[in-house]
């Protein structure tokens, strides 16, 4: 073959989420400790193809990132055509926790992105023993609405296109043009209702102020990164959130956005790889 | 209105003007949007993806779809090659209050990538 493959692999594995079976899609690259990567409301594990080009990441990680049920290649568990998708915070632990179960990853790190981000302060509170390390990008315990998320979702606005023009403004300026729009185009080809149904958890079920109790950092550090131009979950959030959890460490990322592993993955690895080397050890 | 705000205002929009009445895409949009900027408030006429007419807003009971007014600093700010964190984005701006977005917005929620890059095509080029 004279073409150049890259090193991501796809596969498709099925396991029970909540009692209902669901055929999850995931990709992989690298070995090493395992690296389990969360992706934003409403997109898919395209988030993540940068990192798992990356050798310097993927000599000393086995990263694998799934999209999450609804959401890119996974399908809906059976019967969604009579519901309405909602994500709350039990069924995001237990799907995170079901999918490190099916792959019987070995006290993974996961890292997630925005309601990812949000979701690694609750395994932290709950299953820090389960966890080598967590890092939450664009992570906070709670942070102030910033539109009405019934225009995510209705007859007369196109939601794959309202859902990417809402969050272009989230990509910092300083992305590149190419990367920007790769991250908007995951937004446009989202499910119908699906980023809505997301930030249900976001918005609604997961306020964690004064919740977090009883973090153990000393057994399961916790990285805070969030960037500078996220004016949705804000640097004081996540530096707010910090304060109430000791031993979490805070990075703010120049020149980043919401979606920094997505939108400027050059940038965003200037500040993850010291994270990685210094959990690797 | 204060002098210096109106004289602020008649700049931006004089800088608005220049970029946004050649301002076009391929889209099957239509609407009448109230912008102002500072105390100086215009009717942006956009018909089948083009820019019409900017015309000043000084009749009473002039109609519009929505609108979307700023401070003179929001707008020059925003207007910045590389604007400052926060002041990139009108809901970045609405949040922080230097703009409000106001009226029917099914139209803007509709169309609202071209609402925003029109909204900035008075943005400085990158040297």
């Amino acid at each position: 073959m004279s073409v150049k493959l890259e090193p991501i692999v796809g596969r498709y594995t099925s396991f029970d989420i909540e009692g209902k079976r669901c055929r999850v899609y995931f990709e992989e690259a690298g070995s090493g400790i395992p690296l389990v990567c969360l992706h934003t409301a409403g997109a898919d594990n395209r988030q993540y193809q940068h990192l798992m080009n990356d050798p310097e990441v993927t000599s000393k990680f086995r990263v694998i990132a799934f999209d999450m049920p609804w959401h890119g290649k996974s399908y809906p568990p059976a019967g969604f055509q009579d519901t309405e998708y909602r994500l709350s915070t039990s069924l995001y632990v237990e799907t995170i926790m079901s999918f490190c179960r099916a792959l019987e990853l070995e006290r993974p790190v996961v890292m997630g992105c925005s309601i990812g981000g949000r979701i690694t302060l609750q395994l932290a509170h709950l299953h820090s023993d389960q966890f080598r390390a967590l890092i939450g990008i664009e992570a906070a315990d709670h942070q102030e609405p910033w539109y009405d998320t019934s225009w995510l979702h209705r007859g007369d606005v196109h939601g794959g296109e309202v859902c990417a023009a809402l969050v272009s403004g989230l990509v910092a300026p300083q992305s590149p043009e190419v990367h920007r729009h790769e991250t908007l185009w995951q937004y446009m080809q989202g499910g119908p209702g699906i980023f809505k149904g997301d930030l249900y958890f976001y918005r609604v079920d997961s306020d964690l102020r004064g919740k977090l109790t009883g973090i153990r950092t000393d057994l399961c550090p916790l990285y805070l990164l969030t960037g500078e131009y996220d004016f949705s979950c804000t640097p004081e959030d996540t530096i707010r959130t910090a304060q109430s959890i000791p031993g979490a460490k805070v990075t703010v990322m120049k020149e980043c956005g919401h979606f920094p592993m997505s939108e400027n993955p050059v940038r965003f690895r200037e500040y993850l790889l010291p994270v990685l080397k210094e959990i690797a050890g | 209105m204060t002098g210096s705000q109106t004289a602020a205002g008649a700049q931006l929009l004089q800088r608005f003007r220049a970029r946004a009445i050649s301002f076009s895409k391929p889209r099957l949009f239509s609407a009448d949007i109230l912008v102002q900027f500072a105390d100086v408030p215009v009717i942006v006429r956009v018909r089948d993806g083009s820019v019409t007419e900017i015309v000043e807003h000084r009749v009473p009971l002039q109609s519009s779809d929505f609108s979307i007014k700023g401070t003179s600093e929001g707008w020059t700010k925003f207007w910045q090659s590389m604007p400052p964190a926060g002041w990139h984005d009108i809901f970045a701006l609405n949040k922080r209050k230097e703009f409000s977005i106001e009226g029917n917005l099914q139209p803007l929620m509709a169309h609202l990538q071209y609402v925003k890059d029109l909204l900035a095509c008075a943005r400085e080029s990158i040297k």
